[in-house]
C-alpha cells in the first residue's frame, strides 16, 4: 500500500473514463472520488476538499464550464484541470479565463495523465502556502485595525475629556467628553493649535509648556479652572515621551468636577450651619453665666434666678440638637449597613405613642391611635422607623395646645401602609410648607411662639421615609393644624 | 442724656444678656429680633450705636443691615458693632485693616463678650 498523496476527484460523463483515471490514479497512490456530471461533482466540492478536480467540459446536467463558474462562485481556490475530446485552443484558454489550471486533451495515456496530476499537485502546494501566509495577514490586519477600534473606543466611552496634543501644539485627538467639555466638535478641533482653540489661559500656559518638557521621567501637571460656561474643570497634563527620551506630544485629561464642588460646598455649608447652630446656645449660657458671675445682676436675686432657667434650657435644647446630629448621621450612614426586617408597622406606631404619652398627658392632650383592620408587615429598620413615627408624633404634641388631639392612624392600600399623624395644632403657613422638611428650617409661628426645636427632625423624618422607599408629606392650616402623612410600602408576595 | 443702643439679634437669649449689660452700663436700649424689624426701627428712630448680629436670616443679614446704615445720611455716622459667633465660619476675615474698606462696621466681636469688655467697646466707639 502505498501511502495518500493527495484527493483528486475525478468528473466525467463517461463511466470508461471515470473508471479508468479512477483505476491509474488509485494505482499511483491517489485517493480518487467520481461524479458522473458537473452537478453531482459540484455537490461533492461544496462538501469536502479535493486537492485536484479533473473534469471534462462536454457533461448533461452541468457541464464543465459551468462547473467551473460555480467553485468560482464558491471562492474556493482549487485546482481544476479539464479534460476535453475537443482539444481547441479555444476551450482551453475559455476554461484557463474560467479558473482553470491546465487542459488534458483526449485521448490522454497515463503517464500524462499522472504528469498533469503530480504538476497540479505542485501547484497546490504552493496556492496553499500563499493561502496560510494571506490568513496570518489578514488575522494580522484584522487585530491591527480591532486594537486601534478598541483603543479608540475605550477612549471615546470616557467620562474624562482626553485631548493628545502633538510636538507641533495641534490637536490630534478629542473624545467626545473632551468635546463636550471644551464645546468645540471634533472635526473643528482636529489640525487646530492649542493656541487656536484652548481658551483658558492657565491650561493652555501649562500645555504649552509641557510640550516643552525636557526631563525623560513622566511629570503631569494638575490644575483646576472654571470654564466660560461656569463648570468647573479639573485637568491633568502629562507630556508623551518617546523611546529617545524625547516629547513627541502631551495627553490632557479633563475632568468635570463641578457636581463635586457642589457636593463639597453643601457638605462645608451644611458645617458651619451646624457650628453656628452649637455655638449659639452655647454662646448664650456662656453669657448668663458671665452676667451672674461678674455681678451685672447681683442686686437682683430674681432676674438671676430667671437666668440660671434660662441657660438650662439652652443646654437642653443643646442635647436634642446634639441628638438629633447623630439620629442625622446616623440615616446617613450607608443602607446596606442597616439591618432590615419584615416590620409590623402597627407595633413600632404604638411603641411610639407609649413613648410620649405622659409627654400628652402633661398637656391634657387626647392621644389615639386608630387602625383600619389588620395591617401587613413592611421591610424597615426597626430603629429608624422608630424614630420616624417618634419624631412626627413628638412634633404634634409639641405644636398642639394644651387640650389638643393628637390622632394617629394607619390604613393600608394595595401596595403601601399609609401613617397620618393629625393635630390640631398652630398648622404650618404654605410658604414654611415648602421648606418644613429642610435642615434647620423652623417655620416663623413656632420661633414666634418660643416653642424650642432643633430644625431638624423632620428632614430626619423625611430621609428615613425615602430610605424605605416611601414619602412623607403635610397638609396644614395655620391655626387649624397639621397632618403629616407617611406613606411605605408593603413587602410584596413573592 | 443716657445714650440710646440698638440690640439687633434673632436670639432672644442674646438680646436679654447684651441688654442687661448695656441698662447697667446707664444705656437706653431698643431691640429688634429681625432685619426687617431692624430696618423699621432703623428708618423710624434715632440712635447713637447700634449692635448687629452677623447670622439671622441670612449667613450675612448683618452686613445688609450695616449697608442699609451707611447708604443714608442721616444714620451714616452711627458706630456700629457686629457681633457673631461663627466668625471663622462666615468667609469674612474680620480684620479691620483688610475688611474695612467694603465692610462697614466699626468694630467686630465674637460673642458672648464679657460685660466689661462690651461696654468697654461701646464706650470706645460713642468716644466717651
Amino acid at each position: 500500500m502505498t501511502i495518500k498523496k493527495g484527493e483528486i476527484l475525478v468528473i466525467d460523463d463517461e463511466e470508461v473514463i471515470r473508471s479508468g483515471c479512477q483505476q491509474i490514479l488509485e494505482m499511483s497512490g491517489y485517493s480518487v472520488a467520481v461524479a458522473e456530471n458537473g452537478r453531482v461533482g459540484l455537490d461533492k466540492i461544496i462538501q469536502h476538499d479535493y486537492d485536484i478536480i479533473l473534469t471534462d467540459i462536454m457533461m448533461p446536467e452541468m457541464d464543465g464550464m459551468e462547473l467551473l463558474d460555480e467553485i468560482g462562485r464558491l471562492g474556493k481556490e482549487l485546482v481544476v484541470i479539464v479534460i476535453t475530446g475537443y482539444a481547441t485552443l479555444d476551450n482551453a484558454i475559455t476554461a484557463g479565463r474560467k479558473g482553470a489550471y491546465d487542459y488534458l486533451p483526449k485521448p490522454f495515456n497515463p503517464d500524462e495523465l499522472l504528469a498533469k496530476i503530480e504538476r497540479g499537485l505542485d501547484y497546490r502546494a504552493h496556492l496553499r502556502e500563499v493561502q496560510l501566509l494571506r490568513q496570518d495577514r489578514d488575522r494580522n490586519m484584522l487585530e491591527c485595525s480591532n486594537e486601534r477600534a478598541r483603543t479608540l473606543t475605550i477612549i471615546n466611552s470616557m467620562s474624562e475629556g482626553v485631548l493628545a496634543i502633538n510636538r507641533q501644539g495641534q490637536i490630534v485627538l478629542m473624545n467626545p467628553m473632551a468635546s463636550k467639555i471644551m464645546r468645540l466638535s471634533e472635526e473643528r478641533a482636529i489640525g487646530r493649535t492649542v493656541d487656536e482653540i484652548v481658551r483658558n489661559p492657565d491650561l493652555k500656559k501649562s500645555i504649552v509648556a509641557s510640550l516643552q518638557e525636557v526631563q525623560a521621567e513622566l511629570s503631569s501637571t494638575r490644575l483646576e479652572f472654571d470654564t466660560v460656561y461656569g463648570r468647573a474643570i479639573e485637568a491633568s497634563i502629562t507630556p508623551i515621551i518617546d523611546e529617545n527620551k524625547e516629547c513627541i506630544g502631551t495627553v490632557a485629561v479633563l475632568i468635570d468636577v463641578t457636581e463635586d464642588k457642589k457636593i463639597e460646598k453643601m457638605k462645608s455649608d451644611f458645617v458651619s450651619y451646624v457650628a453656628h447652630e452649637l455655638k449659639a446656645p452655647l454662646g448664650a449660657i456662656e453669657g448668663y453665666l458671665n452676667l451672674i458671675l461678674d455681678g451685672i445682676t447681683a442686686d437682683k436675686p430674681q432676674t438671676e434666678h430667671e437666668m440660671i432657667e434660662k441657660a438650662r434650657d439652652r443646654a437642653h435644647g443643646l442635647i436634642a440638637l446634639i441628638n438629633d446630629l447623630l439620629d442625622l448621621s446616623r440615616t446617613d450612614r450607608k443602607k446596606s449597613l442597616k439591618e432590615m426586617h419584615a416590620i409590623d408597622v402597627e407595633k413600632v406606631v404604638r411603641e411610639a405613642v407609649e413613648f410620649y404619652r405622659n409627654r400628652a398627658e402633661a398637656r391634657s392632650q387626647h392621644l389615639t391611635v386608630q387602625v383600619d383592620g389588620q395591617m401587613p408587615l413592611i421591610r424597615a429598620n426597626e430603629e429608624d422607623l422608630f424614630r420616624l413615627y417618634a419624631n412626627l408624633i413628638s412634633n404634634a404634641i409639641k405644636y398642639t395646645p394644651e387640650n389638643g388631639d393628637v390622632r394617629v392612624e394607619i390604613k393600608r392600600t394595595k401596595s403601601h401602609v399609609r401613617v397620618d399623624v393629625i393635630d390640631t395644632g398652630i398648622g404650618i403657613s404654605g410658604e414654611a410648607q415648602k421648606h418644613i422638611f429642610d435642615e434647620f428650617y423652623r417655620a416663623q409661628n413656632a420661633v414666634d411662639k418660643k416653642i424650642t426645636g432643633t430644625g431638624l427632625g423632620l428632614s430626619i423624618a423625611k430621609k428615613i421615609a425615602e430610605d424605605h422607599h416611601g414619602y412623607i408629606d403635610v397638609t396644614s392650616e395655620e391655626g387649624v393644624g397639621s397632618t403629616f402623612r407617611v406613606t411605605l410600602p408593603i413587602i410584596q408576595d413573592e | 442724656m443716657a445714650k440710646k443702643i440698638l440690640l439687633i439679634d434673632d436670639d432672644p437669649d442674646f438680646i436679654e444678656i447684651n441688654k442687661t449689660i448695656l441698662e447697667s452700663g446707664g444705656y437706653v436700649t431698643d431691640t429688634a429680633g429681625s432685619s426687617a424689624e431692624a430696618l423699621a426701627k432703623i428708618r423710624a428712630n434715632e440712635y447713637d450705636l447700634v449692635i448687629i448680629d452677623l447670622i439671622m436670616e441670612e449667613l450675612d443679614s448683618g452686613f445688609t443691615i450695616a449697608y442699609n446704615i451707611r447708604d443714608s445720611a442721616r444714620t451714616r455716622d452711627w458706630p456700629i458693632l457686629m457681633l457673631t459667633s461663627v466668625q471663622e465660619k462666615t468667609g469674612f476675615s474680620f480684620d479691620l485693616a483688610k475688611d474695612q474698606a467694603w465692610m462697614k462696621v466699626d468694630d467686630f466681636a465674637a460673642k458672648p463678650l464679657r460685660p466689661a469688655e462690651l461696654l468697654q467697646r461701646i464706650a470706645a466707639l460713642l468716644r466717651e
